[in-house]
This record gives structure tokens, C-alpha cells and sequence, in this order.
């Protein structure tokens, strides 16, 4: 059990490294902004189209296939977090860790030959 | 917690910062070079000899650019996106070893860690596609949060081979448990995890947007993608963001399938430059990594949208999984 | 490896493994069939309902062979008694009528995809755990694969607007009380540090009375079962749900999953939140009044008869719940009963709605129903019996679960709320008799038959049969539940 007073220390030196790797680009990006000139101008403030006045809204529309993938990718990222623990134990866990894992993928794997036939896979 | 722990992992930090800096700047160089060779020209030769001073110009100029934001977009987001990405292609370096304690944090749970680090670099190119009034810049965040998370799977399948044969989630465990030889060939990974290897590896270059597979920023198409809007040192932190990321994939590579620090031969060099050793095998590895990188751009075409995506998912994901369940039936047969 | 699960952990649980093998089946052979073949997946379902109840009845009768009365299994996370038993098999017959009134329903909505039996054999899994179930995380788990199975079957019509609408309102109302009632069981496992029902009866016993974090716990929990189970205040997707589903998910959720959910709402108030009646009691009596009141006056207004019968639902929620109020053996064997009886009365009620639809009518007005007597008479005869059963009128089955219901409240002197049920059984008399009335007194609106097809005949058939032979020789049934009520209170 962890008491009260666990001080996880191996993770100190991970908090220090995120302080510094965020400081990193706010440090550089003001430094930036001493150095560089600014001119500013209408024309500057367009979206890139080519030189062409932009037509109709930027964030339109987008097909549906986006949010297919998204839905898929939480069922199976889950699957693998499942994995990962399962994998470290593997040697302790013995036969019946591998027939419990071949149970749970078996499940994903029916899950993963219907969304195939059903055509979610495909991208045209 | 003492105050010269502190300090010295203070240094450490900085000092893996400007080296990871100066990599990055020199990968640049490197790729250019190279791919010059490749397509018979010679690249940058004007700055310096050999073109060596060619990053601290390009450094120079991205700094001095002017750096205006469109009209319309999303003010928070858009300031975020690149600091965002930048900051998650740092971190993975927290725990990542680069020799036997030449390490920052050894967590025991750093594969994890870096998996989900780098699941995060999603969010810098979504919101800067979101957030920037653009309709390249749209679709490029959109293509390439699709294609990041579908490549996530093969790549975090393919390692699950690797924890079977390291029963560990620490990177420096992992390397540890590579050392020694089978007979004549090093016990690297790779060996018995060639499948993994190639899924990880295939899955690695998508998930850092490198060409066969750079959709998202497929300039004949899309402009630039996600960065179209973007300029000066914002768009120089996506840069150097992308070149980080694909030296964290070549350091996950090495410390996964190619025995880390391990070096394939035994070295009989002096006591005092042993130490060095380590370092030179992973660097070697690392350099070796990004030059296949390197090759493999300027070698192949550019995978069309709907084939990168059913191979992904109609290929390497299923292929993970029988090299998983092989793998995991193996170990069994051999206990 | 004995230090974790024994095989007869998996034993105890064949029925559901059975159950979502089958369903995955279909979920594989749907790919390979024609179009015209899609009957088949009904086949392959039905037969996995067999099989589970044939696994069902084995592990019965070993269970009196042993005399154990009881199979625990995963440690204590799934318990099988005679109150799991007797709601297993509710679901079972539920889905299996539900499973042979769908097929030509399907047909003429053209959504005959497998996909509908395979997730009606997964709610069922789920129903089966939730009765099972002993544990927060097990009930919590299975509660979710049942909910959201029903979410999709109830949006299955995927052209229908209706059906969509209804699907989306249920998804969202749905997974907001999902979270409530997660929070409840959250702060149960606060209190007791456990999550096995069991256990945390016996931490909450302990607690001092007014306790203001049992109190929020109650309140938590009462008010995600309360939307499970379509108890006002928390009613009002149920008359949505009801009318834009499919017919025949319409009648399978307001059976199998109904009877699921009470069997969790039984178990939490019973099991965990026992020690606590006090609590409880005075919000319990509110909510039944408030939900027999509303169902009752909102059911005469209504034009659509699967509306009519969504809030005939709420009323009979009200008069379930009456059991509980009361919480006596006779309560309890009340319910069990009630849930029992429930199944074959609206399922037949039901079917026949079903059986309205036809390739140009939707057939769920009440309207539709006009002239019924002149077409098919057996099905208007049936219908009768089946409103005159759900009114609680004897010799019917219906009669058996109020009288139950109402003996209990007689026995622990709540006079008062007795009064009241009885004369909320006039005002429903008065709302099943405009069905009535409609379907002998009116002329018929076409010439189009009902679409009788064998599965709906054998539906009507069994459902009938059942509610006047409960109705009429109810000892063996009473028996059952007897056991029942045994278990829950152990």
C-alpha cells in the first residue's frame, strides 16, 4: 500500500523536464517577438487560398469517415491498454492469462471481421 | 527532496535539450543532403563547409520573419497549437536512456509513458487545423489526427510482442534485458520480433507524418496542411516538432527492438573510454534509424488517402495482432 | 490457476457465455447471408436462447440436486439464487417472443439486419448479469450493456425519425443517469470501502442514522434507478422511447429490461441500502404516488396506443413499487409475481400492436385498431384479455400481482396508499376500455388484414395462454416466487 507520506521521486526529475519543455517555446516565441519586424496589412490578414479571394466558410463540412476511425481507435486503443499489463505479467500469469487474452481478443477480433465486412474500413 | 538532485537534473535537462536541439537542427541538413545525393544534386553547400552552418542560418531567418496571424481564426488555440507540439515532442526524452544511467527519469512505467506523450502530439495538429481559418489547414488536421491515431494502434500492438519477451514496462529494463547473445547473434529483439519490428517501424513513420505516408502536409495537394497559416517561429516549432518526433521514433526503435545500448560486438577499449561505448552504439542505431528515414523519402512516392488507411487498418493493425498472438503462444510453449 | 477463478466460476455463468456466443455468431453468419435469408439469424438466435435456458435448467436442477440453494462464483461478484433464477428466466421467455415477433416486422421495415438479434441476445446477457450481479462494478457493467444495447435496437429504424429521435433523447437522458447513479455507487464505495453489495450493507449499518453522505448516496442511487425503471420525476423518456422504437423493441423493453432494472432497483434497496429504510421509506411513497398518479391521468389523453401503453407502464412502475413500500414477504413475492405476469401481458399486448403493421400503416394509433373485432377476431379477443389483465381484472393474471401488492400494503397498514391503488385501477379500466371499444364498436378503416405470420401466432398463442393459466391456476407460480423472496431476504 502507499502511506501517506509516498513521495513518488522517480517522477520529479519527469516534472522538472515538463516545466522546462513548456518554458522552451514561451521562451522562444518572446524572443521572437523582440526580434522580428512587423509591417502589418490587410492583405496580410487573408487565409491562404492560392491569391484567390477564400469562398464559403473554412470549417465547413467533412465526411463522416473522421469520426468512424475516431470511434474505432477508442475501442481498439483500449484493447491494447488492456494488453499492456496482461503482456508484463505473461510469464506469472501462465496458461490461464493466455486463454483469458485469447478469450478478450476473440471477442475484438469477431468485432474486427464484422466492422471490416460491413465496409467501415473503407475510405471511398 | 535534496537540492543537488535537483540541480543536476536541472543540467541534465538543459543539456539534453540543446543536444536534442542541435540534432534536430543538423537532421534538417542531414536529410537534405542526402536526399540530394539521391536525386544527384548537392544540396546546401553555401554556408559553411559542406553547408554545416545551413541550420543556424535557417535558425536565424525563421526567428527574424515577420509572424502575422489571419484574420478569423481561434486566438488560444492557435497560440497553442505549435507550442503544444513542440513541448509533447520534448518530453518524450524525459525517460527515454540513452546509455546505462545517461537518463533522465527512469520511470518503471516509461514505455507507457512515451505512449502516451506521443498520442498527445494529436492535439497540437487537430487544434491547429481547427483553430486556423483554413481550409488546407482543415483538412490537413483532419487527415492527419485520423491517420496518427489509426497508426497509434499498430504502433502500441506491435510493442506488446516486446513486453512479452521484456516482462517489463521500463525502457531501461527492456534494454537490460537484451544483453548477451544467442550463439553469435546479440539477443536483440528484433530477431524474434521481426514482425513487430516491421509493424512498429512502418507504423513510426506514420505517426510522424513522414513521407510515404505525409498526407497531412502533402504539399501538391494541401498546400502545407495544418501549417499552412502559419509562419515564422510558430511554424518553426511544428518543424522542429516533426524532426523531434522522428528521433524519438528512432530511439524507440533502437531501445525496443535494437538492444538499446547493447553494441553488437564486445569492445576492448581502455576502462576510462568504456564509458563512452554505450553512448556510441545508441547514437550509431539512432543515426542509423534516421538515415533509413531519410532514404525512405527520398526512395517512394506518396501513398494515396484511402490506401493509407486500409493499410493501416487492413494490414498492419491485423498483422500486429497474429504477430501478438504467435508470439504470446510461443513464450507459453516454451515455459 | 487456483488462486484466481475456479471452471465453475464459468459454470454458474454458461447461460450468458452461451448467450453472447450466439450473439456474436450472428453477428458473423449475417455477413454471409442473402437477403432474403435473414430469417435465419432469428433461427440461430432463438436457438441460443435454447440453449441458455437449457443451461439454465441444468445448473437448476443440480442446484436442488445439491440442495446448495445458492451458487456463488467470482468470489462473491455473481450470485446465483432463486431471485436470479426466477428473473433469468422472465428475460429468457421475453427475448424468445420478442426474438419471433421481430421477423416479419423487420422484413417490412426492410431493417432485417442480424445485428437486431445479436444485440437482443447481448441486453439479454446483460439483464442476466444485472440480476446475477452482487457487485457494484458487475451491476454497473452489465446495467451499461443492457442500456446501451436498448439504445440501438431503439434507434434501428435508421430511416425513421421517430425512431431516431427517440433513440438520441434515450442516449443522452440515459447516460446522464447513468452518471447519477454511477455517483451513488461511487460514494457507496466511499462509505465501505467495497464494492460487494453484502459487505456494504453491513458498513452502512454501522453508520449512524442521518448520516448526510448516506443520505447522498441514497439519493443518488434512487434517483439513477428511478430513471432506469421510468419513475416520475424521471419519466419522461419513456413515452418518447416507447412510441418512436420498433414495435418489437417497445415490447422487449418494457418486459425484459423493465424487469432488470427492478431486479437491480430490488437488490440496491434491499441488499445495500436495507439498513437504511428509514431513509428511504418517505421518498419511496412520494415517488409511487406521483408515478401511479401521472401514469394514470396521462394514459387517458393519449391518441397513440403505444404512448397509451408507455404510460400504462409508468402506473404499473407506481404499483411495483408499492411492494417495496411495504417490504414484507408478501411484497416482494407481490412483485416477483407482478414482473412475472407483466412479461406475458404486455409482451401479448404487444405483439398485437406488432401484428398492426403492415407495408403501408404504422398501425400504432389507436385509430389503426378500429374495426379489429370484424378482421381478426382472435387477435381482438386476445387484446382483451390482455388490457383486462393489465387493468388487474380476475380471473386474469394481472389480478394476482395487485392482489399481492395490495394484500402487502394491507398487512404493514398503509391504508391509505391501498386506497388509492384501487381506485387508480378504475381510472386504467377506463383507458383500456377505449382500445376496446374501438377495435368492437367501429367500423374497420381498410379492408388489409393484420399481418398474422406463424411467429406472431405462436407469440399470442403462448402469451394468452400463460396469462389465463397464472391467472387461473397460480400455485406452482407462487410457489416460485415464494423462493423468490427467500433469497432476497436471506
Amino acid at each position: 500500500m502507499i502511506g501517506g507520506d509516498y513521495v513518488p521521486s522517480n517522477y520529479i526529475p519527469v516534472v522538472i523536464f515538463i516545466v522546462i519543455a513548456t518554458l522552451f517555446p514561451i521562451v522562444t516565441l518572446l524572443v521572437a517577438k523582440l526580434v522580428r519586424p512587423s509591417t502589418p496589412e490587410p492583405d496580410k490578414l487573408g487565409p491562404y487560398e492560392c491569391g484567390i479571394d477564400p469562398q464559403m466558410e473554412s470549417r465547413g463540412r467533412y465526411t463522416v469517415r473522421y469520426y468512424i476511425i475516431a470511434i474505432l481507435f477508442v475501442i481498439f486503443d483500449v484493447e491494447t491498454i488492456f494488453l499492456f499489463p496482461w503482456a508484463v505479467q505473461f510469464k506469472v500469469l501462465g496458461l490461464f492469462g493466455l486463454i483469458e487474452m485469447l478469450v478478450f481478443l476473440g471477442i475484438l477480433i469477431v468485432g474486427y471481421v464484422w466492422v471490416y465486412k460491413k465496409g467501415a474500413l473503407e475510405w471511398v | 527532496m535534496p537540492l543537488p538532485f535537483i540541480v543536476i537534473t536541472l543540467i541534465k535537462a538543459i543539456v539534453v535539450l540543446i543536444v536534442l536541439m542541435t540534432v534536430a537542427a543538423y537532421l534538417v541538413w542531414f536529410e537534405r543532403k542526402i536526399v540530394a545525393r539521391i536525386q544527384n544534386r548537392w544540396g546546401p553547400t553555401r554556408v559553411g563547409p559542406f553547408g554545416l552552418l545551413q541550420p543556424l542560418a535557417d535558425a536565424i531567418k525563421l526567428l527574424t520573419k515577420e509572424d502575422f496571424t489571419p484574420a478569423g481564426v481561434f486566438r488560444v488555440p492557435y497560440l497553442l497549437a505549435p507550442a503544444l507540439s513542440l513541448t509533447v515532442a520534448l518530453l518524450a526524452f524525459a525517460v527515454i536512456p540513452f546509455g546505462p544511467g545517461f537518463q533522465i527519469a527512469d520511470l518503471n512505467i516509461g514505455l507507457l509513458f512515451i505512449l502516451a506523450i506521443s498520442s498527445m502530439g494529436v492535439y497540437g495538429i487537430v487544434l491547429a487545423g481547427w483553430a486556423s481559418n483554413s481550409k488546407y489547414s482543415l483538412l490537413g488536421g483532419l487527415r492527419s489526427s485520423a491517420q496518427m491515431i489509426s497508426y497509434e494502434l499498430a504502433i502500441s500492438l506491435s510493442v506488446v510482442g516486446v513486453l512479452l519477451l521484456g516482462g517489463s514496462l521500463s525502457l531501461r529494463e527492456i534494454v537490460s534485458a537484451q544483453s548477451g547473445v544467442w550463439g553469435l547473434v546479440p539477443r536483440w529483439n528484433v530477431f524474434p520480433q521481426l514482425v513487430g519490428f516491421f509493424c512498429f517501424f512502418i507504423a513510426a513513420i506514420a505517426e510522424t507524418n513522414r513521407l510515404p505516408f505525409d498526407l497531412p502536409e502533402a504539399e501538391t495537394e494541401l498546400v502545407a496542411g495544418y501549417h499552412t497559416e502559419y509562419s515564422s517561429m510558430k511554424f518553426a516549432m511544428f518543424f522542429i516538432a516533426e524532426y523531434t518526433n522522428m528521433v524519438t521514433a528512432s530511439c524507440m526503435a533502437t531501445i525496443l527492438f535494437f538492444g538499446g545500448w547493447h553494441g553488437p560486438v564486445p569492445s576492448f577499449l581502455p576502462a576510462p573510454l568504456q564509458a563512452v561505448v554505450p553512448l556510441f552504439w545508441f547514437s550509431l542505431k539512432v543515426v542509423l534509424f534516421l538515415f533509413v528515414y531519410v532514404w525512405i523519402r527520398g526512395t517512394l512516392p506518396r501513398f494515396r488517402y484511402d490506401q493509407l488507411m486500409s493499410f493501416g487498418w487492413k494490414f498492419l493493425v491485423p498483422l500486429a495482432l497474429i504477430n501478438l498472438v504467435v508470439t504470446s503462444f510461443v513464450i507459453a510453449l516454451r515455459a | 490457476m487456483n488462486e484466481y477463478f475456479t471452471p465453475g466460476d464459468f459454470l454458474v455463468l454458461k447461460p450468458v457465455i452461451l448467450l453472447v456466443l450466439f450473439g456474436m455468431g450472428v453477428m458473423l453468419t449475417d455477413l454471409l447471408l442473402e437477403k432474403h435469408n435473414k430469417y435465419f439469424n432469428a433461427v440461430t438466435a432463438l436457438v441460443g436462447v435454447g440453449f441458455a435456458s437449457v443451461a439454465m435448467w441444468m445448473i437448476q436442477s443440480q442446484m436442488n440436486r445439491d440442495g446448495a440453494g445458492v451458487y456463488e462464483a467470482f468470489r462473491g461478484a455473481i450470485v446465483l439464487d432463486s431471485f436470479s433464477i426466477f428473473f433469468t428466466w422472465i428475460f429468457l421467455i421475453s427475448t424468445a417472443i420478442t426474438i419471433i415477433i421481430s421477423i416479419r416486422y423487420l422484413e417490412i421495415e426492410e431493417e432485417n439486419h442480424g445485428e437486431h438479434y445479436a444485440i437482443i441476445l447481448f441486453a439479454t446477457a446483460g439483464m442476466i448479469l444485472l440480476a446475477t450481479g452482487m457487485d457494484l462494478i458487475t451491476l454497473f457493467v452489465s446495467l451499461e450493456l443492457m442500456v446501451i444495447s436498448i439504445y440501438i435496437l431503439t434507434g434501428f429504424l435508421k430511416r425513421d425519425r421517430r425512431s431516431n429521435e427517440a433513440a438520441l433523447k434515450y442516449l443522452l437522458l440515459g447516460a446522464f443517469s447513468s452518471g447519477i447513479l454511477a455517483y451513488g455507487m461511487s460514494l457507496l464505495y466511499g462509505i465501505s470501502n467495497s464494492t460487494n453489495l453484502v459487505e456494504i450493507q453491513s458498513k452502512l449499518a454501522q453508520r449512524p442514522a442521518g448520516d448526510p453522505l448516506v443520505m447522498m448516496a441514497v439519493v443518488t442511487l434512487a434517483a439513477g434507478l428511478f430513471f432506469k425503471i421510468g419513475a416520475v420525476p424521471f419519466h419522461q423518456w419513456l413515452p418518447d422511447v416507447y412510441e418512436g422504437a420498433p414495435h418489437p423493441t417497445t415490447a422487449f423493453m418494457s418486459v425484459g429490461p423493465k424487469a432488470a432494472a427492478f431486479a437491480l432497483f430490488l437488490r440496491i434497496f434491499m441488499v445495500p441500502l436495507g439498513p437504511v429504510r428509514d431513509q428511504w421509506l418517505p421518498l419511496l411513497i412520494g415517488v409511487s404516488i406521483a408515478t401511479m398518479t401521472l401514469g394514470n391521468l396521462a394514459a387517458i389523453s393519449q391518441s397513440n396506443i403505444k404512448r397509451l401503453l408507455g404510460y400504462s407502464a409508468i402506473s404499473h412502475v407506481g404499483y411495483l413499487m408499492l411492494g417495496l413500500v411495504s417490504g414484507n414477504d408478501t411484497g416482494l413475492k407481490g412483485i416477483s409475481i407482478y414482473l412475472l405476469v407483466y412479461a406475458f401481458m404486455n409482451l401479448g399486448a404487444f405483439t398485437v400492436i406488432v401484428a398492426m403493421r403492415r407495408r403501408d400503416l404504422i398501425g400504432d394509433e389507436i385509430d389503426d385498431m378500429a374495426g379489429l373485432m370484424y378482421k381478426s377476431p382472435t387477435a381482438a379477443v386476445l387484446m382483451v384479455i390482455f388490457l383486462l389483465s393489465l387493468a388487474g381484472i380476475p380471473p386474469t393474471a394481472g389480478f394476482l400481482g395487485k392482489y399481492f401488492i395490495f394484500l402487502s400494503l394491507l398487512e404493514t397498514g398503509h391504508y391509505t396508499l391501498a386506497v388509492i391503488a384501487v381506485l387508480y385501477v378504475a381510472v386504467a379500466l377506463y383507458y383500456y376500455f377505449r382500445i376496446v371499444s374501438v377495435m368492437f364498436m367501429r367500423e374497420p378503416i381498410d379492408k388489409e388484414l393484420p399481418s398474422m405470420s406463424p411467429g406472431i401466432r405462436v407469440a399470442l398463442g403462448v402469451t394468452a395462454a400463460m396469462t389465463l393459466i397464472i391467472g387461473i391456476y397460480p400455485n406452482p407460480f407462487i410457489e416460485f416466487a415464494n423462493r423468490t423472496v427467500l433469497a432476497v431476504m436471506r
